[in-house]
């Protein structure tokens, strides 16, 4: 929203000792956050009013060579002997007499300042010297369509005066951030804005006549005498709590041929000017936050065709169509609101009139509407229709019901109208907010030690009727703050309006006690560290949504994921059920950028549809780490088995992978893969990729990949034995190599040797060193193990570890291996 | 002649001397072998010492601007990396932990309820529209902001109240928005809320433990301001600016906008169960990837979640 300084200085007495830059510092500290700060003055530097004195065709062109009169300031360019300034014009509309806008040579074309900063200068047209030129409304932007150039009003302005002066552009234009006021319809308007300006300055606020206390207590429809018959009917009270209008003749709805300080105005405010009804119901909606809208009365009549016109507010039919202002037909929904001519839709309530009851040129009659909607359907149907407007941006901020007589009133007024009927349809009233508070709970809650006369002054400045009981105040909210109902509510007044950089900091007085810490962030914590620095793998975050495509890639069922339904592109459609696909994603790009030999890690939460819901009926979602990396299955099991097993001392173990789990992990080749086991759960699954998974992928190198439940293993107690038990008595060292068919699976031999030296008192290590087979065909395999052992008490001597090699030798026999 | 060379023959030498004891008369034989043997010692000594010194001259200089000898393999070290996210929000989460905040986890999937309803956003208000909220088909919501998971948190830790203790709990936790990604805008990134509640919670100690927060964070004393903000759940509500840090190169003048806060609405802790006449809290929540932009200077955030390998190696 576009806020200018000058207007809301108009409103409030600013102390003199107040700088602009402090009182905007004080606005983004107090009442909104400013975004940007707009400085009129330099856009506007060099437009002058000028007077053209004589205006003559330039022959086959549509120019005109014009000699213009620029008083004072005519002396300081290139002047013809008869004092005045040449200038060539391309306007229709120039002509001998008028007064004009001139831009200067040297001076910016204000509608490009800012950005392309066209500067004129003296030029030679149709070899003709032009001297800077002759402005149209769009090229001092203030209007959009390039018509005419702008004529002044000589009631208004000599020549010589700078544009600035007349139309008041030395001026600050605050952009301010709506989202911070969200809550305040009251601060969408200028007067609104500026009585909170007056609040932070600790100055007395003083009410301009629209706000005046008669204005509320006393509705103008039940001072008027009807002399029309119109009647107003709300369906659903809810819908429109308030509908006021009056009908009143117009006696002229023509544009002015001058530029006017009301079109100035609303451009300072981001608006456009149209005609004079329009202005000024637009001007009324910036000061006041009320928007209104004009309807062609003798059109409405027609259109609802009944001798006793009727308007009708109600929601509209689905799929109901009524043509708006800009030309386009809309087809409702059931939340929009109509206003209907005896049931024949004439407006979209909140956000544009309708096409047949247009106010234009030969408009004789209106009817004026001051009226408040339910902000819940406005809301509904701003996103339907995508209208955002500057009334529909305030209507659904929930205006005050009780604002719309005294805004109706104030236009009736300013168009000198006389009012041949009101009707005022007050259907559902607000309550009058009264909050007993007390100063002590004030101090409280904010950490101050404000004074109950100073929480009074500052509530008074602001609108609010105080009554101070010895300590207890009570306070009665304006009309326009429905906003306030809760002591809360009262209490960000004061600690804002007075300042929350003025509240004394603290820390609070806490009791000794541990922070407890989720033990699933610990694990994860542990397993990054792990990971990264002992593994040396690669941390990585992917997105949590991802494309129905990936899923199918991988082999898993979309419909297990929860669907985005305003998804910004398929790319992020479905909620992940596994990380591990978008990591063989990002795999494929590092190869293909031409990194070697890494692995990829993620730890974040995924969720399936078919986990089902939580108690609380929410999904549920489950954390997990995978992992991706360039290598086969052995590269993956030695990692996987090192992070578990050492890192985190977690007693796993693997089996050959079940088919249950090659349905839950399809992108894995059940065949180069296991399961993982934390005693009878299984925890995760890891393998190679199955080549036709690879294939689609677009992989070339083998790539494994591991996907872990971390819930599972969240509590798992660690393992405590980590053998430290060392014998003082020197360790035998042998090499052992076992000859084997080559089918039979290494675990076994390995096993066995366990078994064998588990019942033997020994301290003892076994360490594979190799696995050779003289070729694919071969009938044998050779597997080659170093083998430490010692006794605990003793040297063990040269007969008994003759014993202990024949034991093994017989051992591994029942397995089918024998030593080489 | 090498030095050992000399010595050795200095050796011999003095090997041929020493066989002259036997023509000297017994009285002198005495004293002349402690002198010869004395003078052999030394000598010794000396030839060790240039052995070792032979040693070490035997090897050549090699090139130190080499990564490797000639014909050898270059040698690699390799490192892992972690993510820089992740890195900075376990920073925030110690600090934190350190004043003795609990620590929760945020839902990457929530409800209607949690995200807006128990937060004091009345159904259907505009408000809700600000947090641009992806929906999944069954109603359910990614959740854009953490404080999804304030009334679990209060309801949670409110026993401790009864026991006339606190609540002081932060939540990290991934959030999503409706947003088309640029080099500044994510539809996916980080957060943490703050929530702590007390009998006698107030705006000034909320101002004191975010000022210390970003004091420990930065390491420097830091000036913070505020400005208004607007949030359904917080009444009085702020948005809490800090000076910029000298870390990040700020002299005194400049201003970051930091995060949201205020005092929890009473009608956010009486849905959870807590009596807003005797408690009081305060909340609050700011975002974790505009802290690590800040951090490294980074021109685009999209890197975040790129997994780029040439990105992640920098955070090794």
């Amino acid at each position: 929203m576009k806020i200018s300084l000058n207007k809301i200085k108009q409103y409030v007495q600013v102390p003199s000792d107040v700088s602009d830059e402090e009182l905007i510092k004080l606005i983004g500290s107090r009442l909104v956050e400013v975004e940007e700060v707009i400085d009129l003055a330099p856009k506007y530097r060099g437009s002058y009013i000028v007077k053209v004195v004589s205006c003559d065709a330039i022959p086959e062109t549509h120019l005109h060579l014009c000699q213009i009169d620029a008083g004072e300031k005519s002396s300081q360019f290139n002047q013809l002997d008869n004092g005045l300034i040449q200038v060539v014009c391309g306007a229709p509309n120039v002509h001998a007499g008028m007064l004009a806008v001139w831009i200067t040579p040297g001076s910016i074309v204000p509608t490009t300042y800012g950005h392309e900063n066209f500067r004129l200068s003296v030029r030679k047209l149709r070899g003709y010297e032009s001297n800077g030129m002759l402005a149209g409304a769009d090229e001092l932007d203030f209007d959009n369509e390039h018509k005419s150039i702008a004529e002044i009003d000589s009631k208004i302005a000599k020549p010589g005066d700078e544009l600035a002066k007349i139309f008041n552009l030395n001026d600050l234009i605050l952009d301010v951030e709506n989202k911070s006021l969200t809550h305040r319809p009251d601060c969408f308007g200028l007067i609104g804005f500026a009585r909170e300006v007056a609040g932070i300055l600790g100055v007395e606020f003083v009410e301009p006549p629209v706000f005046s206390l008669e204005r509320f207590s006393q509705p103008l429809a039940s001072t008027i005498k009807p002399q029309l018959n119109l009647k107003v009917e709300i369906m659903e009270s809810q819908l429109c709590p308030r509908y006021t209008c009056a009908v009143f003749d117009l006696p002229n709805n023509t544009p002015s041929k001058y530029l006017t300080k009301e079109a100035v105005f609303l451009a300072k405010s981001g608006m456009r000017s149209i005609d004079p009804i329009v202005d000024l119901t637009n001007i009324l909606m910036l000061e006041t936050g009320q928007p209104l809208h004009a309807f062609d009365y003798d059109k409405l009549v027609a259109v609802g065709d009944s001798k006793t016109p009727k308007i009708i507010i109600r929601a509209a039919m689905a799929e109901e169509e009524i043509q708006l202002l800009d030309g386009k037909t809309i087809s409702c929904i059931k939340d929009d609101i109509l206003i209907t001519s005896n049931n024949v839709p004439v407006a979209l309530a909140g956000a544009m009139g309708g096409k047949n009851t247009e106010v234009d040129a030969s408009t004789k009659r209106i009817v004026l509407e001051s009226a408040t909607f339910s902000l819940y359907n406005l809301r509904k149907t701003q996103m339907a229709h995508g209208i955002f407007s500057e009334a529909i941006t305030r209507f659904t901020k929930g205006q005050p019901a009780a604002i719309t007589n005294p805004v109706l009133v104030e236009a009736i007024n300013r168009l000198k109208a006389e009012p041949l009927v009101v009707v005022d349809n007050w259907t559902v009233r607000d309550m009058e907010n009264v909050v007993k508070i007390t100063t002590q709970s004030i101090n409280e809650l904010l950490g101050t030690s404000y004074e109950s006369s100073l929480i009074a002054k500052t509530l008074t400045n602001v609108g609010f009727r105080v009554k101070d009981y010895n300590e207890t105040l009570e306070i009665i909210a304006p009309e326009w703050r429905t906003d306030i109902h809760l002591p809360e509510d009262i209490i960000e007044e004061i600690g804002r309006l007075l300042g929350y950089d003025n509240v004394p900091l603290s820390l609070p007085l806490r009791p000794f006690v541990e922070p407890e810490i989720d033990p699933m962030l610990q694990l994860k914590s542990a397993l990054r560290t792990a990971l990264s620095d002992n593994l040396r793998m690669h941390e990585v975050l992917t997105y949590s949504f991802v494309s129905r495509s990936l899923l199918e890639k991988a082999g898993q069922d979309p419909a297990n994921s929860y669907e985005i339904v305003n998804s910004i592109s398929p790319e992020l459609q479905c909620f992940r059920q596994q990380i591990s696909p978008s990591l063989i994603e990002k795999t494929r790009d590092n190869l293909k950028a031409g990194h070697t030999d890494f692995a990829l890690y993620e730890v974040n939460q995924v969720a399936s549809r078919a986990d089902g819901l939580t108690d609380e009926g929410i999904p549920f979602t489950k954390a997990h780490l995978a992992i991706a990396l360039v290598g086969d299955f052995y590269l993956m099991k030695a990692n996987v088995l090192t992070l578990l097993r050492d890192l985190l001392k977690l007693d796993v173990s693997y089996a050959k992978m079940s088919p249950t789990s090659a349905k839950i992990y399809p992108y894995l080749e059940p065949g180069h893969s296991v399961d993982l086991f934390l005693g009878a759960h299984q925890i995760g699954s890891f393998g190679e990729l199955r080549p036709s998974i690879a294939a689609q992928f677009k992989l070339s190198n083998t790539v494994s990949a591991l996907e872990l439940d971390l819930d599972q293993i969240v509590s798992a107690p660690e393992t405590q034995d980590l053998g430290l038990t060392f014998s003082k008595f020197p360790a035998v060292e042998r090499d052992l190599t076992l000859k084997v068919s080559h089918d039979l699976a290494f675990g076994r031999v390995l096993d066995s040797l366990h078994e064998f030296f588990d019942h033997q008192n020994l301290i003892y290590h076994i360490q594979p060193t190799s696995i050779y087979q003289p070729s694919l065909g071969s009938s044998t395999k050779n597997l080659s193990f170093h083998l430490d052992f010692s006794a605990p008490e003793k040297t063990l001597k040269t007969s008994e570890i003759s014993d202990i090699m024949e034991g093994i030798k017989t051992k591994v026999s029942q397995v089918g291996a024998e030593i080489v | 002649m090498s030095e050992l060379e000399t010595l050795k023959n200095e050796l011999k030498e003095l090997n041929t001397e020493y066989t002259k004891i036997k023509t000297l008369p017994q009285e002198e034989r005495g004293e002349f072998g402690r002198r010869m043997n004395l003078r052999k010692q030394e000598i010794m000594q000396r030839i060790k010492q240039a052995e070792l010194a032979e040693i070490d001259a035997s090897l050549t200089a090699i090139d130190v601007t080499a990564p490797c000898a000639p014909n050898n393999n270059i040698p690699s070290v390799k490192l892992g990396s972690k993510h820089p996210l992740m890195t900075e929000l376990d920073r925030v989460i110690k600090i934190y932990s350190s004043m003795g905040f609990d620590v929760m986890e945020s839902y990457q999937l929530d409800d209607e309820f949690h995200m807006f309803d128990s937060l004091n956003f009345h159904k259907g208000h505009p408000a809700r529209d600000g947090y641009d909220t992806f929906r999944t088909a069954e109603g359910f919501i990614p959740p854009a902001h953490t404080s999804t998971m304030q009334h679990r948190a209060l309801k949670k830790y409110r026993s401790r109240l009864e026991q006339g203790g606190q609540i002081a709990v932060v939540i990290p936790g991934r959030v999503f928005r409706n947003e088309d990604v640029d080099a500044t805008h994510e539809h996916t990134f980080y957060q943490c809320e703050g929530v702590f509640v007390s009998e006698n919670a107030n705006m000034g100690q909320l101002f004191g433990v975010l000022k210390h927060f970003f004091e420990s964070y930065y390491d420097q004393e830091l000036k913070i301001k505020t400005q208004p903000g607007y949030f359904p759940f917080t009444e009085p509500s702020a948005e809490l600016l800090i000076e910029k840090p000298s870390s990040l190169g700020g002299k005194g003048d400049g201003w970051l906008e930091m995060m949201g806060c205020g005092m929890i609405h009473p009608n956010v802790l009486k849905m959870a169960g807590i009596d807003s006449t005797k408690y009081h809290g305060f909340a609050w929540g700011g975002g974790i990837d505009r802290l690590v932009i800040l951090k490294y200077g980074l021109n685009d955030i999209r890197y975040f979640e790129s997994g780029k390998l040439d990105f992640l190696e920098k955070f090794l």
